[in-house]
């Protein structure tokens, strides 16, 4: 009996504190993904990764509005999101407290505007996104005109850019040579 | 389709919500969980068990896991809600004397999870049962599970909060090392992630690219020298000397240009 008595007293308590005390995860522990909105270009690739589908993208053409939605009732942690994202917007944190009483509380939800295509006037590109893509030629060391004309492209729905092409080609075709 | 969700009008509910705290406050016992898996992979059983366990012991809090619906305060439902499952799961959750405390455990419980588009999955709990508390996590861990009930019996406080976020005009998005050639960059950051996967390789570039902040070579090799004298890790000191190389292969390749 004081043998085990003595055993007991070396060996002390075992019993996490947790609620009272916070409780240590591992290095690297995959817990709640946190959203960095600013960061964020809606590129959808965290979309097309996650395998849950946790992650989802939707357009709102009418009113020219992509929604960005993150449920973390549907979220496995796997990080895959963290993985691609191209500029650091989503990142997994330690955070595992993510008990919730109702669903709509369990839902991260980011809108963004949609650009209108120069020719047809109808949106389908994200403003933000299109942004991105040129300060990266710009740091890259793409000349400022050369910018300029990546830019006129760029705010051009592909389905405007492939009439404007067949119309050169045409014009190239059918016009004599001299 | 079964299903238990019948549409009550608000004073019905608020009477079901009213006898439930009421259950909560004057039960002076245990509160008796118990647990139905409806389809799942057993990792949510195997982290319940855990918190159970004399290390996180969820029963200093009162809270015992019991072997009979007849007996359960609360109903645990875990793992995405199957075909197959569906009915003895209602039979437990009819079994189980109201009023009671519906939890739904774990990504797949909550709505299904990963397996929520697959044939034979009707999604989470709650699309059959009126869920109380969703606890999501893939699986919750110990503590998390502690969380989880500590909040659903009114012993701690929810944390989550839904999260909207609306595109105004202005700020864009914040580049990269802004002063490191995007190629270079690039070179690093995929040379890094080869060796180290994505999670070390990504830290890894991170660090050595602050170094790079630093225009003059020079300095950079100084520093990067600095870093490998005090660095014990062997592995890592190779790792940072083949991402040094790409950089000084590239320097080399600009002097040889210019």
């Amino acid at each position: 009996m004081i043998k085990l008595l003595k055993k007991v007293l070396q060996v002390g308590e075992a019993t996490l504190k947790y609620p009272f005390a916070p409780a240590e995860v591992a290095p690297g522990f995959r817990g709640k993904p946190v959203y960095n909105f600013e960061q964020c270009i809606s590129c959808g690739a965290c979309t097309l990764a996650c395998p849950a589908n946790a992650i989802t993208l939707s357009c709102d053409l009418e009113r020219g509005i992509r929604t960005w939605q993150l449920f973390y009732g549907r979220c496995i942690f796997c990080g895959r999101c963290e993985e691609v994202c191209p500029t650091e917007a989503i990142t997994l944190s330690p955070e595992f407290e993510l008990a919730a009483f109702k669903k709509e509380d369990l839902v991260c939800r980011a809108d963004f505007r949609l650009n209108k295509c120069r020719f047809c006037d109808r949106f389908f590109t994200p403003a933000k996104e299109l942004e991105y893509v040129l300060a990266v030629m710009v740091q890259a060391g793409l000349p400022e005109p050369e910018v300029a004309n990546r830019r006129a492209l760029l705010e051009v729905c592909p389905e405007c850019r492939r009439k404007v092409e067949v119309e050169k080609m045409k014009k190239a075709v059918f016009t004599p040579l001299e | 389709m079964i299903t238990l969700n019948q549409e009550l009008d608000a004073s019905q509910k608020e009477k079901i919500l009213e006898l439930k705290l009421r259950l909560l406050k004057l039960i002076r016992r245990s509160v008796y969980v118990y647990r139905v898996d409806c389809g799942g992979c057993n990792g949510c059983e195997i982290e319940i068990f855990a918190a159970i366990t004399p290390l996180f012991d969820a029963e200093r809090f009162g809270i015992k896991v019991v072997g009979s619906p007849r007996h359960a305060d609360v109903i645990v439902f875990t793992g995405p809600m199957t075909r197959p499952m569906r009915v003895p799961a209602i039979r437990a959750y009819q079994a189980a004397p109201d009023p009671k405390v519906v939890v739904a455990y774990g990504a797949c419980g909550c709505s299904g999870g990963i397996f929520h588009d697959s044939y034979g999955v009707w999604g989470g709990a709650d699309s059959v049962f009126p869920v109380d508390l969703y606890i999501p996590g893939c699986p919750p861990t110990p503590c998390a599970t502690i969380h989880g009930f500590a909040v659903a019996l009114g012993l701690l406080h929810q944390k989550m909060k839904g999260e909207h976020y609306v595109e105004g005009e202005g700020a864009g998005v914040r580049l990269k090392f802004p002063e490191v050639p995007i190629g270079l960059r690039k070179e690093i950051e995929r040379e890094a992630r080869r060796l180290c996967g994505y999670w070390h390789g990504r830290q890894i570039a991170n660090q050595y690219l602050e170094f790079l902040a630093e225009k003059d070579p020079q300095k950079v090799d100084k520093r990067v020298k600095e870093l490998l004298k005090a660095e014990k890790d062997a592995r890592l000191v190779e790792v940072f000397m083949k991402i040094h190389r790409i950089f000084l292969d590239s320097m080399e390749r600009a002097a040889g240009s210019a």
